[in-house]
């Protein structure tokens, strides 16, 4: 389908006046994509201060671009998913000083002066979240491409509630979609997690 | 059954950390010096002649580097298949999102932006969407021959299956049953975006794509391209679902080696989400007529089918029904038309010709049994398939004792209400039940197996693991018959260049055919070590096997499976929830019960999603699709899917690796149709069209 307005025309115009931040010790991140490439129009940018996973970052961020691909694209963080890039799929969720949100549907501009936690930040010096560990044990991931997505919602959740009952799993959950359908397990593998007892008849009753 | 030491006991996956920690790099994920984007153009109308098309201004837009549209590019997908092949880029277009156009640019943007400089002068030919309008006398021609679809002989006939004869049958039964049912296009709708990223180096091709089957998806670009096979390398070491649409080679992944090529640059192609609902394809849509005819103790006397399947606007794969051979009964005919309309491509979504049909006949024989006071159960137990289409004897069947230990795990007994539609209202609660097979085939598929010098085993297996586990299982299998523990082997998969030949994981073929080449390697290589002592050092001792079992000797072996749904239906809104589901399967021997529990409780759930929800729908007028995405497809979420219990029905299998059968695709075969039946139960109507919508039950209630 020829989409009628492309995301650059839809942005156009809308990020005068954001302001970068006076430069902390920060990463710079290295602009990997081929749009310095010569004879390529410059696009409106703006320079933000973004911390991810406890790094701060000077960047300088194309206006039209989704936080999910200044994560992907720009700072190499491929470990959160596009599944679908109109907030329908939940597999982009990361954490925004602690708040779940679908990573497609936040421009990068938007993000100047807030921490971002994503997959790659859960593990902490080495050792995995108790969420990690019990997903590989109740092997939550079937393909695995909405888990980081998954992963991410969970945290939030936990983080809010740390004894959540199964249907308030589901229901925090339920914004983040699995195609294997695997959510007898993610629900397992979370409620394990927070350290309840499994559930009765074959560990997935409800 | 001997227990054994490594298979048959819960095992998490090898590559669980990788994907728990974002590790794991998908296709989408890789990202090459360099390397151009693209995207593709469609066909806004569902059936128009191009009469121009002019790309001047978008390849004058700076960052664009290759434009690829029916003019320059002649390639044709899935040459080898007189039925199925097309051309990547098609005029006429016939479904409103045919490729017109792909466009390499420097980034993703100039991309999308130089899409909308692409002038296409269309002449807006008229459309077909519905099935029997296009097998009418005179009506438009999708394809030149007309809107029927060539059979496996490639004769414009329906498939027609005969046993028995079935006027004979009907005529021989106390009572005659007829009725219709009908199924819809639903998309395989993997959470990961259709994507490959192609290289040349010289006249060497490295692909790294969403594929299901990396050996077939080489041999397929390479015949498409007409390179030697040798020449084309396909690496896919994460993959995120197909369930189906990722076999072989796909149209994104040629014209990403195309438009690599041209451009000289690495090229990485991704659909968008709107793309793969309405430009790839779908499970096919199906309109079955079924007569039965039974004796009045329950006995079936004859099964006909007449039935045509929505093929889309292009032929993808066999659009066949099956279902009926769940069934024992001497004379059957089936005959199945697949039918060309301007809509979305249908094509394999897990069991491809399976569920829709399963829905069918299972609908019908619940009607049957209610209709002569039989509990569905018995009525099952009575008529079920004891040798596969009544001829041959099955290696192993574990039918009965899913429908006999289903039922009991499922309170059946308790459950059921002989009534259907009595039980108080508003939310009346209801229980169904169905049963599923599936084959077990046997074919070739290789496996390498190393031993170093220092102890470590390596197994060369050429799959990818779409979501099923394939990694961990094939080296469980190694494992066992090595005994060594798991960490003793290293599973080496997903590139061409260091794997051997699988068949791909499609038609759960994985852990039976791969499975028997590991097993056969494995014994190879002990017997090597045997001779020559393990080695030391430097030396590394390799085995290699290539299995292409002889035919079963008169056998068939199938997997099997009865599912059991209940259900509580809102007779004033509509709404359906499921709340309770159990799973029984036979598939043979389970090599790890934990990814196998997985599989059984996604393949139900999905198929839930099927039975209530999933259509991609179309505005009949305009021919256009409306509800391509995820809202509107509503497959399942968190919120709607129940626990779903497992029961395993582990037969004595001879065959396979440790006895084990097929599991994959039997997960979602009698879902369906148990849901269907529970509503029945439930309200006392039968919805005899998917999705089982709130609307079509309020219709079937007024």
């Amino acid at each position: 389908m020829k989409h009628k307005i492309s995301r650059r025309r839809f942005v156009e115009g809308t990020s005068a006046g954001i302001v970068a931040a006076a430069a902390l010790p920060a990463v710079e991140a290295q602009q990997k994509a081929p749009a310095a490439a010569a004879g390529v129009p410059a696009a409106p940018k703006t320079t933000i201060r973004i911390t991810v996973n406890g790094i701060d970052h000077r960047v300088e961020v194309e206006d039209r671009w989704t936080l999910v691909e200044l994560l992907r694209d720009h700072l190499e963080l491929t470990g959160t998913k596009i599944g679908c890039d109109r907030g329908e799929c939940g597999a982009c969720t990361v954490l925004v000083d602690g708040t779940p949100l679908y990573s497609c549907s936040q421009l990068a501009i938007w993000m100047n002066g807030r921490s971002i936690q994503t997959v790659e930040g859960l593990a902490k010096n080495g050792k995995l979240d108790p969420l990690q560990e019990a997903f590989i044990e109740h092997d939550a991931p079937q393909c695995g491409y909405c888990t980081s997505g998954q992963l991410m919602i969970a945290k939030a959740l936990l983080m809010k509630n740390a004894h959540p009952t199964r249907d308030e799993v589901r229901a925090a959950m339920t914004g983040n979609l699995c195609r294997c359908s695997n959510y007898n397990h993610y629900v397992e593998a979370v409620m394990a997690a927070t350290g309840a007892s499994p559930a009765t008849g074959g560990g997935n009753a409800a | 059954m001997t227990p054994l030491k490594t298979v048959g006991h819960a095992t998490h996956r090898i590559d669980a950390l990788q994907r728990v920690t974002g590790k794991a790099k998908y296709t989408g994920d890789i990202h090459l010096p360099g390397m151009l984007y693209a995207r593709v153009l469609r066909s806004p109308h569902p059936h128009a002649r191009i009469r121009k098309i002019d790309v001047s201004k978008a390849l004058a837009l700076p960052g664009v580097k290759a434009i690829l549209t029916n003019e320059n590019c002649d390639v044709i997908w899935g040459s080898g298949d007189q039925i199925n092949q097309r051309r990547l880029f098609n005029n006429p277009v016939r479904f409103a999102g045919d490729p017109v156009a792909a466009v390499a640019a420097a980034n993703r943007h100039i991309a999308e932006d130089a899409l909308h400089l692409i002038d296409v002068e269309y002449e807006v030919l008229p459309f077909l969407m519905d099935l029997e309008e296009a097998l009418k006398p005179g009506a438009i021609e999708i394809h030149p021959g007309g809107n029927l679809s060539p059979n496996n002989q490639r004769q414009r006939q329906p498939q027609i299956y005969r046993r028995g004869n079935v006027a004979e049958g009907l005529k021989a039964a106390d009572r005659v049953f007829e009725d219709n049912y009908a199924t819809v296009h639903h998309n395989n709708a993997q959470l990961e975006l259709r994507v490959a990223v192609a290289e040349w180096s010289g006249d060497k091709l490295t692909v790294h794509a969403s594929t299901q089957g990396i050996a077939n998806c080489r041999t397929d670009l390479a015949r498409d391209l007409k390179i030697p096979a040798e020449n084309v390398r396909v690496i896919c070491e994460y993959m995120g679902g197909g369930f189906g649409n990722k076999n072989q080679n796909q149209d994104f992944d040629l014209m990403a080696a195309v438009l690599s090529k041209q451009a000289g640059a690495p090229v990485k192609l991704e659909f968008t989400r709107k793309e793969d609902f309405v430009a790839v394809h779908g499970r096919w849509s199906s309109r079955q007529s079924y007569k039965v005819g039974v004796k009045n103790d329950g006995t079936l006397t004859a099964i006909q089918l007449t039935a045509l399947t929505g093929a889309g606007a292009y032929r993808k794969s066999s659009c066949d029904l099956a279902g009926t051979e769940i069934y024992q009964v001497p004379n059957l005919e089936t005959s199945v038309s697949p039918v060309y309309t301007n809509t979305a491509v249908a094509a394999n979504y897990r069991a491809p010709a399976y569920p829709q049909g399963v829905f069918g006949i299972e609908s019908l024989m619940d009607d049957v049994a209610y209709a002569l006071k039989m509990d569905p159960v018995e009525f099952r137990l009575k008529n079920m398939t004891r040798k596969f289409r009544d001829q041959t004897p099955y290696t192993s069947c574990g039918l009965e004792d899913c429908i006999r230990k289903g039922a009991e795990a499922f309170g059946w007994k308790q459950r059921w209400n002989p009534n259907p539609g009595s039980a108080p209202g508003p939310v009346k609660r209801g229980v169904g039940m169905a049963m599923g097979m599936f084959g077990s085939g046997l074919g070739r598929s290789s496996a390498v197996v190393r031993l170093d010098g220092q102890g470590q085993y390596h197994l060369h297996v050429g799959v990818t693991d779409v979501g099923t586990a394939a990694k961990t299982t094939m080296g469980l299998i190694a494992a066992e018959e090595l005994g060594v523990p798991l960490e003793k082997v290293n599973v080496v998969w997903g590139d061409t260049d260091t794997c051997p030949y699988s068949v791909g994981e499609s038609g759960s073929r994985t852990t039976v055919q791969t499975g028997m080449a590991v097993i056969e390697a494995v014994r190879d290589l002990k017997k090597q070590i045997a001779e020559k002592g393990a080695p030391k050092g430097n030396e590394v001792l390799t085995a290699m096997a290539t299995t292409n079992p002889a035919q079963l000797q008169g056998q068939s072996r199938n997997s099997f499976a009865a599912h059991f749904a209940e259900v509580e239906v809102n007779v004033e809104t509509g709404h359906v929830i499921v709340t309770r589901f159990v799973s029984a399967h036979d598939s043979g021997r389970v090599v790890n019960p934990l990814t196998a529990q997985s599989q059984v409780q996604g393949g139900s759930i999905q198929g839930i999603g099927m039975a209530l929800h999933e259509e991609l729908r179309y505005d009949k007028r305009s021919g256009l699709p409306l509800n391509a995405g995820y809202y509107g497809a509503r497959i399942m979420t968190h919120l709607d899917a129940p626990p779903v219990q497992v029961v395993w029905v582990e037969t004595d299998e001879p065959y396979g690796p440790f006895g084990a059968k097929t599991l994959g695709e039997p997960t979602i075969i009698p879902t369906v149709a148990a849901v269907a039946n529970a509503i029945h139960n439930a309200i006392g109507r039968r919805v005899k069209s998917l999705p089982i919508t709130r609307d079509k039950i309020l219709e079937a209630l007024a």
